[in-house]
């Protein structure tokens, strides 16, 4: 620890040594010298000054904007009377890492460019003296200030003799390279949300190329995140910039300042890096959130709990249900104790489910993934697993085989459940129905996105009680079934009839695996089908007869091999034969053209003041399908639509997307389906509702009329 | 026995899944981790000082707490303790009720970590003046405020709120005259907490040298 000895000598040091006037100076890790772009001055006209350092290896200058720490040098000019010095124009720094902190500058040299203007009416053969005081701020793990004062004498001539100085022209040349340029050629928008800037970047026709990478240096401090990884991403012929926003000081400029650097650079390749931007910040991506239409916890519960009771009317839950009320008719006969017993398990069930499904989704998001409601179908394996295995359930329920010996003396098909069933029962049911939104549920699950996590998990408790609730009370007032036969042989015709209804379930899950995966996988999926159907039928024909152990074990081995077999080879084979990029072609009836959604795009039409509609979606929840065909595609709607000249966006979240999971959320949702309609500019969003009829999407589109009346 | 197999199956299918669902998770890139948030509860710490006494945040409850994060080598540190400024303002706020904690993040062995001996003389000859010199050499505290620079100043309000952070003052330099023309943000946001006031700026930007974490 002789450290700040030497601390303090090189602090004396820099502080004492600053009265040396030679060009150039030494002070301390920096050569500073001043240096002038002509060899003599003329009256009236500007001329290029620089100031040059030499900085030793290892030890850094800072950029105007710092970063983190540190500061900037600067200059104070003694120049004679009537010259005049402009701004410092700075050349693009690089970052400078050191985590945690980032801070923005400069190793090994650093030219700082000044235009000087001499009067006009300068004498002429005379010397001049220009001065300037510079200080400086030189770090490397320690930082040391230093100050000293730089002198240049030049000549005055006339006019037509000033020649620019041979010697250091290719100096000057090659700091101007380095400047920021000003392109007004290039379109540079400015997207400020809730947790982001967005900088969306159009290029102009005569740039050949694309950008590779872009790094975004704010003037200002205080309104980017420094260290955090700067997302460059390129979508048709825009690309976007996305940078993690300052939320400590909370700053809202009106105009974004800096410089975006690029590669290979802004007029082509080996041209320009650096490209000034100074535009408008547009918030509307703030205006939205927190907007939701939910004002308390009270409130999200009632929500979370409706929600849940008309997710069981849902498609994806309706077959699977089915059963469970199947199985209270059976436990009906067995007493009203016992059937209340299995009600309250298959709740407990659905709401531990309900919760896991919830944790699991709070982890991943606090490890900063953007996931949503419905994230564990936007992964092809889920999709495959979860098709596998409402496959065989529905051979199950057909009768292929049973499950363990068939047991004698009891009503033949009829289910007699466990407890362990009962609660498993309630774990198919929530994983079954989570490609679903009802109504009220959309803005149940968006507030429990603002909430802390103890909240947000009792608001998806809620949803699960919700879900529960109609089969609780089925069991605790069995009589309500009375209208229904006694159990008998119609309950084993309908058992086999649901199966049906299950493989329903798995064509379209093997439709979703198709847009997500594409087709091979899904031959894949039949091929596992296969060997599953295989296994289900070596069960029922050797497993389930009675009183021959050895037959029954193997079969029952042979059985949980292939289906353990299959479907890991089928997870294999997935992984390896997927297509990863699968297009979609944006066809719709009518003419009407639905775009991708982005947000850039998305601001550009609402600057536009045209209306928009936007359709969050996705291929594995059913009801968007279901809306889509019934109103969106509905012949009125089409006509309405068309004349009325919408903007139709179409966010599709079949697949892991973060800039729609982020658009969700803006709008305080993490479920799709959501139909957000922009009336106009200045408007402000309308949620239209999660179940949609014609007639609701034209009582919707009725005000845009209204407004354009007025 | 008859249901059991099945429900083995729909656990082993279950669990496939949950598995499936987490290899297609990326790891995340850097995870977001929790700082100091002003307007929200400070949270709490617990350090030693130069004098080996563990403190804690959550004991000074009642009381308004200022945390100073501290670099004796940094220049703009020097600012403030070669003028003075520092020292004063320790001695000013504590003679208020105010408790004033300094604390180091610089990592062992990294530029302004000092220990033992050393560091008693050094607290002595800068003139330090404030309730404890707290020693975070991990740099979990100054991390879990996300402390970018020295100085980084913090307060937190009798109620265990964080009211204000950022930089000391106004003049982001390293000039010894400064000091005199700043307007000094953590006495004007202390000022107007302790009388019942607004606080005009509650968070700028601080300025200094990066904290050597």
């Amino acid at each position: 620890m002789r450290r700040p000895l030497f601390v303090y000598i090189s602090i004396f040091l820099t502080v004492f040594s600053t009265i040396a006037f030679a060009n150039p100076v030494r002070v301390g890790q920096v050569e500073v010298a001043l240096l002038s772009e002509t060899e003599q001055i003329t009256a009236g006209k500007p001329f290029g000054s620089a100031i040059h350092f030499k900085i030793d290896d290892g030890w850094h200058l800072y950029w105007k904007n710092p970063g983190d720490a540190g500061a900037p040098p600067s200059i104070e000019w003694q120049l004679p009377d009537g010259f005049t010095a402009g701004e410092i124009q700075w050349p693009y720094p690089h970052r400078i890492d050191l985590p945690p902190l980032t801070d923005f500058g400069y190793d090994k040299e650093l030219t700082l460019l000044v235009e000087i203007t001499p009067p006009s009416n300068l004498p002429v053969s005379r010397n001049v003296e220009l001065r300037a005081t510079i200080d400086w701020l030189v770090c490397k793990e320690i930082c040391i200030p230093g100050e000293t004062e730089v002198r240049l004498e030049l000549p005055t001539g006339s006019s037509n003799l000033s020649a620019s100085n041979s010697a250091n022209h290719a100096f000057f040349a090659s700091a101007r390279e380095k400047l920021p340029i000003e392109n007004e050629d290039w379109e540079i928008q400015a997207l400020m949300t809730e947790n982001e800037l967005l900088l969306s970047i159009g290029k102009p026709n005569w740039v050949e190329g694309k950008l590779q990478s872009v790094l975004f240096f704010p003037e200002e401090r205080g309104i980017i995140v420094n260290p955090a990884r700067q997302i460059f991403q390129a979508s048709g012929e825009r690309q976007t910039l996305r940078i993690p926003r300052d939320k400590n000081v909370h700053l809202t400029p009106e105009r974004l300042k800096g410089i975006l650097v690029a590669e290979p650079g802004w007029r082509g390749p080996g041209s320009e890096r650096a490209l000034k931007i100074n535009i408008p910040i547009d918030y509307t991506g703030i205006a939205v959130v927190a907007k939701g239409e939910i004002s308390g916890i009270w409130m999200a519960l009632l929500f979370a709990f409706l929600g849940g009771m008309i997710l069981n009317l849902m498609p994806c839950v309706l077959p699977v249900l089915s059963l469970k009320v199947l199985g209270i008719v059976s436990q009906a006969e067995q007493g009203r104790r016992k059937s209340l017993w299995h009600g309250s398990i298959f709740a407990a069930g659905v709401i531990a489910s309900f919760l896991v499904l919830a944790g699991i989704l709070l982890i991943l998001q606090a490890g900063g993934n953007s996931l949503g409601w419905g994230f564990q179908l936007q992964s092809p394996a889920f999709v495959f697993v979860l098709a596998s295995f409402l496959f065989l359930f529905a051979l199950n329920l057909m009768g292929l085989f049973e499950i363990g010996p068939v047991s004698f003396g009891r009503k033949a098909g009829v289910s007699h459940h466990t407890s362990v069933q009962s609660f498993l029962n309630g774990v198919t049911a929530t994983v079954v129905a989570t490609p679903c939104t009802a109504p009220f549920m959309g803005s149940a699950l968006g507030y429990s996105l603002s909430q802390p996590p103890l909240a947000a998990l009792l608001i998806f408790a809620f949803l699960g009680a919700g879900m529960a609730f109609p089969y609780i009370v089925l069991s605790a007032f069995p009589q309500l079934l009375r209208f229904l036969p006694k159990p008998g042989r119609w309950m084993v015709i309908l058992k086999h009839f649901m199966g049906f209804l299950l493989l329903g379930t798995v064509v379209w899950l093997a439709s979703v695996l198709n847009l997500q995966a594409g087709g091979s996988a899904v031959v894949i999926l039949l091929l596992v089908f296969l060997i599953l159907a295989l296994a289900a039928w070596i069960k029922g024909q050797w497993g389930s007869i009675p009183l021959t152990g050895t037959r029954t074990f193997l079969a029952a081995t042979a059985f949980v091999f292939l289906i353990t077999f299959g479907v890991t080879i089928g997870l294999y084979a997935l992984d390896k034969f997927a297509e990863t990029e699968i297009t979609r072609a944006g066809t719709a009836p009518g003419g009407l053209v639905w775009e991708n959604y982005s947000a850039e795009r998305l601001a550009q039409l609402r600057n536009e003041g045209r209306p928009v509609l936007i359709d969050f979606t996705a291929a594995w929840c059913l009801s968007c399908q279901v809306n889509k065909r019934v109103a969106l595609e509905n012949d009125d709607v089409v006509k309405r639509l068309a004349e009325l000249n919408l903007a139709l966006m179409r966010a599709d979240w079949t697949r892991r997307d973060d800039n729609i999971t982020y658009a969700l959320a803006q709008y305080g949702r993490n479920s799709v389906p959501l139909y957000v309609l922009y009336t106009g500019k200045d408007s402000l969003p309308q949620f239209l509702p999660e179940i949609l009829t014609p007639q609701v999407v034209l009582d919707a589109l009725a005000q845009i009329e209204d407004r354009s009346i007025i | 026995m008859t249901r059991t197999h099945f429900s083995i199956l729909t656990l082993l299918a279950l669990s496939v899944v949950a598995l499936a669902a987490f290899a297609e998770q990326k790891t995340p890139e850097t995870a977001a981790v929790a700082t100091a948030t002003v307007g929200q509860t400070a949270p709490d710490f617990t350090l030693i000082d130069a004098n080996g006494k563990s403190h804690s945040l959550s004991s000074f409850k009642g009381k308004f707490v200022v945390l100073e994060w501290v670099n004796f080598d940094c220049p703009f540190v020097r600012k403030h303790y070669n003028s003075g400024n520092m020292p004063r303002l320790q001695k000013e706020m504590m003679e208020k009720g105010v408790v004033w904690l300094g604390i180091c993040s610089s990592a062992s062995g990294k530029q302004g970590y000092f220990e033992g001996k050393e560091l008693t003389e050094r607290l002595k000859s800068e003139g330090f003046s404030a309730n404890a010199y707290l020693i975070d050499n991990d740099g979990k505290v100054g991390r879990m405020y996300g402390a970018k620079t020295t100085p980084h100043m913090y307060i937190i309000s009798p109620e265990g709120t964080l009211i204000y952070a950022g930089a000391i003052d106004d003049k982001p330099t390293t000039k010894l005259d400064d000091v005199k023309g700043a307007s000094n943000y953590v006495v004007a946001a202390l000022q107007a907490a302790m009388g019942g006031k607004e606080i005009a700026t509650k968070s700028t930007v601080s300025y200094g040298c990066s904290v050597k974490y």
